[in-house]
């Protein structure tokens, strides 16, 4: 105690300058002249400067609060940070359903796929839509890369879906280059199969694959995969074709039921010839 | 043998009193090309030569803060209370308790006149031309430096005084 009252005598005149110069600076800080602004900032970066240049200090009393504060915050900010990565593929998914839903002419009920089965010859999914929204069996299932299947059955809150992974699954199908017909069915494995095509048509690996105007379920026009394997056995009539679906099925979160129908004239008509 | 600390408290604050006033009203009659002499900072300088370095501080500070106080400067609270606080404590350096009376009626007053305006008008400037486009320099040269002359040239009136007064 003594020292320090040694000190402050001895250095009495340069603290009595440094109170002056505060006291004056604090009643600068305190004008609203446009000079004063440039003074605070100045002011301000030079205890900034000296905060950093004595940041190395650690304060010992704080550091365990300060650590469980921040260890709480790194556990929110976690979390919030998968939240938001959910909300943005979500967004991703959803802004390229809205683009297929604007340019197309069909109506569309969106559903979220809320159950699937994908390990079986009969796979399906399961949608959260129902007859309540409009929805009906055999109406096409859809996303904007391309068809799904189509809906089986339904309660009034929601629909089971046959995707083209089913063993049941049958579509009129058009190779869009080569405008051949075809009929596509799975056999097993992630791809499809284009049944009935002779030799002599043209198909070649990388054609589109739409779905037919003669499909009474289906509108024509849907994307529904690419050639990705051609073949012909000696001695068979027809080609061995393999198309690649263009929705990856094992993924799918959102799809669209098209709200769309069998014309039932047409269906009776056909009928009535076949018989 | 001097007078008793708290008669020469209440002359150097009813003095100090009597210039911020005539600083305010008269100087500028004394006006030169836009250029007035500081005859505060003169005052302080005395003082500060009379008593030693923390009294010139002390004064420095309270003449600038009752000028400022009294809206007599620009709109900056503060500012006259630093420039005149340095100045203040600059000519306190230049005291000299054995030398109180040649310094005061000799040439040294007059270079610490200079000396102690010089730093005032410095740190006048630096501050109040912030965030300006005028640079700092160029106005001490422009105002700060002939202020300084100037309020130098009104020292030697009351260094002749007291020299004729003390010294003769």
């Amino acid at each position: 105690m003594r020292r320090l009252v040694d000190i402050v005598l001895l250095f009495k005149e340069y603290l009595l300058l440094i109170f002056y110069v505060l006291i004056s600076l604090l009643l600068l800080a305190l004008n609203d002249a446009p000079q004063i602004r440039t003074i605070r900032s100045l002011t301000l970066a030079t205890i900034g400067a000296v905060e950093s240049a004595f940041g190395f200090i650690p304060n010992y009393f704080e550091l365990r609060s300060e650590n469980t504060i921040l260890r709480e915050q790194n556990l929110s900010l976690s979390e919030e940070l998968i939240r938001l990565r959910e909300a943005k593929l979500e967004n991703d998914r959803l802004r390229q359903l809205l683009a297929l839903k604007e340019r197309s002419p069909f109506t569309y009920v969106a559903a979220t796929v809320v159950g699937k089965t994908m390990h079986l010859l009969q796979n399906t999914i399961t949608l959260d839509v129902g007859e309540g929204d409009g929805v009906r069996p055999n109406m096409p299932i859809v996303t904007e890369g391309g068809l799904v299947g189509r809906v089986l059955s339904t309660s009034s809150r929601y629909a089971i879906g046959q995707i083209l992974w089913n063993k049941d699954f049958r579509a009129s199908a058009k190779v869009e280059r080569g405008r051949v017909d075809a009929i596509l069915q799975w056999e097993g494995g992630e791809h499809l199969s284009l049944k009935n095509v002779a030799k002599t048509q043209d198909v070649l690996i990388g054609d589109l694959v739409i779905t037919s105007e003669y499909s009474t379920i289906y509108p024509s026009g849907i994307k529904i995969g690419i050639v990705s394997k051609t073949s012909q056995t000696p001695g068979a009539l027809f080609q061995t074709i393999e198309v690649a679906p263009s929705v990856d099925l094992s993924r799918i979160e959102q799809v669209f039921v098209i709200m769309h129908t069998a014309d039932s004239a047409r269906v009776a008509l056909e009928q009535k010839h076949t018989k | 043998m001097r007078k008793p600390v708290a008669r020469r408290i209440s002359f150097y604050v009813i003095l100090s009193l009597i210039l911020v006033v005539v600083d305010s009203t008269l100087v500028k009659f004394l006006s030169l090309a836009g250029i007035v002499p500081d005859i505060l900072v003169v005052w302080i300088v005395y003082i500060a030569i009379r008593e030693g370095q923390i009294a010139g501080t002390t004064a420095g500070f309270f003449i600038g803060l009752v000028m400022n106080l009294m809206g007599m400067t620009e709109s900056m609270l503060g500012l006259a209370a630093l420039a005149k606080t340095v100045a203040g404590f600059t000519a306190g350096y230049f005291y000299n308790e054995n030398k109180t009376y040649n310094t005061l009626g000799g040439y040294q007053f007059i270079v610490i006149v200079a000396v102690a305006s010089f730093v005032h008008n410095v740190f006048y400037f630096i501050i109040f031309l912030q965030g300006s486009d005028l640079g700092w320099t160029r106005s001490v040269l422009a105002y700060g430096i002939p202020t300084t002359a100037y309020t130098a040239a009104i020292a030697l009136l009351p260094m002749f005084a007291f020299a004729r007064k003390y010294l003769s």
